[in-house]
């Protein structure tokens, strides 16, 4: 009895965190998907540094949406914020990375981009490993990972401590549901990291020069343009380090980029 | 049958001599072998060679083996020209539909002396007897025996105005007055009376026209058309449908015919000249004035010769109208002819995440397939597409007739009631001379709010330099993805089963000490006991007091009995134990260990002098007995 109305307790415990923390978001915010809506109009009539001021504060503050970057890249683009637009489309392809538009648009954006060089086109088994990375969100690999514990578990008991269930067919799917729990756990874990990568940064200065060392006085490399994906390698309290996609480097003020 | 002929078809050039010499002749023989369905023998250009005889045609059967064969050939007499080497390309035939070649020969032509004469003179009887044994001559390029009658050139007469009289080309326009867009009939026609190879070798690029050809039957059938009162034989050369596509005089090209026309010569023969034949006489007895015997012995003095010949049409002037300014409807997108309109959407109800089709379908008689689509007129809350076109133009039809159906795909983006005004379709009817309308309902389309953002459908083509429009629609507002993978809840829901695993086990070994490992618990606690009762003798036993130790023993035992069994001390005796183990179901070796052991301490207290070891051994067998006991007493 006693434990019963513990679980009770909990479960009323959590249910009312849930509606307090859902009441606190729409208390907090005015309403996103007004602002939203107000940034498309700006949008379409052609306002296009308004709206795209309006899409990043929304951005800013925390949201992000496929068509929350894939307008906001649009409406930087239009507005000649190459950099920005840029970094937009970037961030909307990390939501979904297979979306026709958003890498229609990127490719237009990069055209403009001085010194674009292009991105190496992915191996096959890398780009299977890019759609199998996307057959679930995060969450849904953590959540599947669970599951097929729980299932493994189940099973594991059932031939194991009970006895008379126990035979072959009960064993190998055992051995399955691990591997597959391994397989869920692994890409939960492999998608975080993705996710909260920030080994890449987009130039938004119009030209930055790119030097040999960390400091003022040493010699300038070369330069890069607005607009320019770069790979952060090593960073000091003002200068980064940078690496093209075809091997180039230096480091470059970290003000310059921003990292995605 | 067939197939047996099919496998053993040979097609075969063989000469009488390789090596001839240049006032020789010698003999030429294309010899089809079971070849079924012959059709169109074409025999290599003999230009090196005069043709002293031929072609004779010769049809057999022979049997060789068991087997019968067929066989069909043609042969000539040959005279080089000049000395050298030649090749006589192969000849070409169609058998059975196939193009079949023969093979090359090479014949060495040398220097001439006149020894070979007589050789020669063999060969031409020769050739002559064999043309008497065959069926008939042979013409190959006729395509009527009676027209050879007219390839006959006789003594004096101008080829060039024999061909131009009997081969010409014309053509038939069915009209040469006509609207822009309205539809004309050209045909080209070959009118013959001779026996010609032809070929067409100009065809007109109908300027200025939107041209489709009428198929023609293959091979070329014949009619018979009388010019002149004269009867020609008549091949359509091409047939077209022709649409103005500008107004003003417009001309067809003439079509230019290259013809192999094979024509007949009459040489007088010797021996008509020289008159001093002995059977001169008798064949120009009136009796011989025969067409029959003058086939028969006259066809060594008939000459083959092909005469090229060129031809070509004059060309026709068409006057084409504009069509008329007034009353043009403003939908008129330049359908000539006779029409009818159906238009249709695929449903009327669909949510934005679905797709309409309008399909207009046009059918009728005129420019079918010149069609423009017509001008639908999309509401707002619709994106149009270019339609898609299909063409059902029926085969060879004259007028053109069919139907060109176009689909719009249209795309809803607002939810609500639309209405997509009617088709409008114009077209001018030349035979009526006037333009004719005709419009469809107009179509009312519900349209329910879909559930996501139509992104699919769009033009992500490279060339397309435009960026994707913006994106709008309800999204769901949520801040920073949450990450389950960093939540406690994750590891306490992947703590929670193993930890459910552990319970289960560790319940399920505790059930299974309990069955199984019980008895050896219980050994063990009543090997507790004894070794308790037996404290004492063992301090003795470590001492070396023997008969304390006997003593001592002896005693344990005894009390351990009393104590189990609930036997006072008092009554104590071995009948009584033994019973009473008997009823507690504990006999053999027990109980006779039992009493061995009180038997030795009995004996070992009144007979001392025991050494060390025998104590030792007793003091162990006690305990394993009252451990057995306790066992089994416990039970």
């Amino acid at each position: 009895m006693l434990q019963f109305r513990m679980i009770k307790s909990l479960f009323l415990a959590m249910g009312l965190f849930l509606i307090a923390s859902a009441a606190h978001v729409s208390a907090q915010e005015v309403n996103p998907q007004q602002r939203f809506d107000d940034a498309n109009n700006l949008y379409r009539q052609s306002k296009f540094t308004e709206a795209a001021a309006s899409y990043q504060q929304l951005i800013d503050a925390g949201y992000s949406q496929r068509e929350l970057f894939l307008n906001a890249g649009n409406a930087w683009y239009k507005a000649g914020k190459t950099g920005m637009a840029v970094y937009s489309y970037e961030k909307a392809l990390q939501l979904s990375p297979a979306d026709p538009a958003i890498k229609h648009n990127l490719a237009l954006a990069n055209q403009k981009v001085t010194g674009y060089t292009g991105e190496l086109p992915l191996v096959f088994f890398q780009q299977w490993w890019l759609k199998l990375q996307h057959m679930h969100s995060s969450n849904g690999w953590a959540i599947g990972a669970v599951l097929f514990l729980w299932l493994l578990i189940a099973g594991i008991i059932v031939n194991f401590l009970i006895p008379g269930y126990r035979n072959k067919y009960l064993t190998g799917a055992n051995y399955l549901l691990g591997v597959l729990f391994m397989l869920y756990l692994l890409m939960s874990v492999d998608t975080y990291m993705i996710a909260n990568n920030h080994n890449n940064g987009i130039v938004l200065t119009d030209t930055i020069k790119v030097k040999s060392a960390p400091d003022d006085t040493s010699k300038d490399l070369f330069e890069l343009h607005e607009g320019m994906k770069v790979k952060i390698l090593d960073a000091t309290k003002e200068y980064c380090k940078v690496e093209l996609t075809d091997g180039k480097n230096g480091w470059i003020i970290c003000a310059g980029i921003k990292s995605l | 049958m067939n197939c047996a002929f099919a496998q053993d078809f040979r097609f075969t050039t063989t000469v009488s001599s390789n090596t001839v010499a240049v006032d020789e002749s010698f003999q030429i023989q294309f010899m089809l072998e079971n070849g079924v369905n012959i059709t169109g023998l074409t025999l290599p250009d003999l230009k090196d060679f005069d043709i002293v005889q031929g072609p004779f045609e010769q049809r057999g059967q022979s049997i060789m083996n068991g087997r019968r064969s067929e066989y069909y050939a043609v042969l000539f007499a040959l005279r080089p020209k000049r000395a050298g080497s030649f090749t006589i390309p192969a000849a070409q035939a169609r058998v059975n539909g196939n193009l079949v070649k023969s093979n090359p020969v090479l014949v060495e032509v040398k220097k001439g002396n006149s020894q070979t004469q007589q050789q020669m003179q063999q060969q031409m009887q020769q050739l002559q007897q064999q043309q008497q044994q065959g069926t008939g001559p042979y013409a190959p390029r006729t395509r009527g025996g009676d027209e050879a009658v007219d390839g006959i050139l006789r003594k004096g007469e101008n080829i060039n105005e024999k061909l131009r009289k009997n081969i010409f080309v014309k053509v038939e326009v069915d009209k040469t007055n006509l609207y822009e867009g309205d539809q004309l009939t050209a045909t080209y026609k070959l009118y013959t009376r001779l026996p010609t190879n032809s070929s067409v070798t100009k065809v007109p690029a109908f300027k200025g026209f939107s041209a489709k050809d009428i198929e023609l039957p293959n091979p070329p059938q014949a009619t018979e058309e009388t010019v002149n009162g004269v009867p020609f034989k008549v091949f359509t050369i091409r047939k077209t449908l022709l649409f103005p596509l500008q107004s003003g005089t417009l001309e067809l090209e003439p079509v230019e015919v290259d013809n192999q026309v094979r024509l007949v010569k009459i040489v007088q023969n010797k021996r008509n000249k020289g008159g001093r034949d002995p059977f001169e006489d008798f064949f120009n007895d009136p009796a011989f004035k025969d067409p029959f015997f003058d086939d028969i012995f006259n066809r060594a003095d008939v000459e083959y010769e092909d005469v090229p010949y060129k031809t070509q049409c004059n060309p026709v002037k068409i006057t084409v109208k504009p069509l008329p300014a007034e009353g043009r409807p403003a939908s008129f997108n330049g359908a000539v002819g006779k029409f009818t309109m159906d238009a249709v959407v695929d449903k009327t109800k669909l949510s934005t995440d679905d797709a309409l089709t309008l399909k207009v379908t046009i059918s009728g008689q005129g420019n079918v397939n010149l069609l423009n689509a017509p001008k639908v007129e999309v509401p707002t809350g619709f994106e149009k597409y270019d339609p898609k076109v299909t063409d059902n133009i029926e085969k060879n039809s004259n007028p053109l007739s069919g139907s060109r159906t176009f689909e719009f795909v249209l795309m809803p983006t607002e939810a609500g009631d639309h209405v997509i005004p009617p088709v409008e379709f114009s077209y001018f009817d030349p035979v009526a001379n006037t333009y004719k309308t005709v419009k469809s309902a107009p179509f009312t389309i519900a349209i329910s709010q879909g559930k996501k953002v139509k992104s699919e459908k769009q033009d992500f083509s490279v060339g397309r330099n435009e960026l994707t429009g913006i994106e709008s629609g309800i999204l769901p507002w949520v801040k920073k993805q949450t990450w389950f993978i960093t939540s406690p809840i994750f590891y306490a829901l992947l703590l929670l089963p193993v930890l459910a695993f552990a319970g289960m086990a560790f319940y399920k070994r505790r059930k299974d000490y309990n069955t199984t490992n019980a008895a050896l618990l219980k050994h063990r606690y009543a090997n507790k006991v004894a070794l308790k009762r037996l404290e004492l003798a063992a301090r003795y036993l470590k001492e070396g007091k023997d008969k304390a130790f006997y003593e001592e023993t002896s005693r344990a035992v005894w009390g351990y009995l009393s104590h189990k069994l609930k036997i006072p001390f008092a009554d104590l005796s071995k009948q009584l134990i033994q019973e009473k183990l008997a009823a507690r179901s504990i006999n053999g070796s027990n109980t006779s260990e039992l009493f061995e052991l009180i038997d030795n301490c009995e004996v070992a207290l009144y007979a001392p002098g025991q050494d060390n070891r025998r104590m030792q051994g007793t003091y162990e067998k006690a305990v394993s007995i009252i451990s057995n006991l306790e066992d089994a007493l416990k039970n």
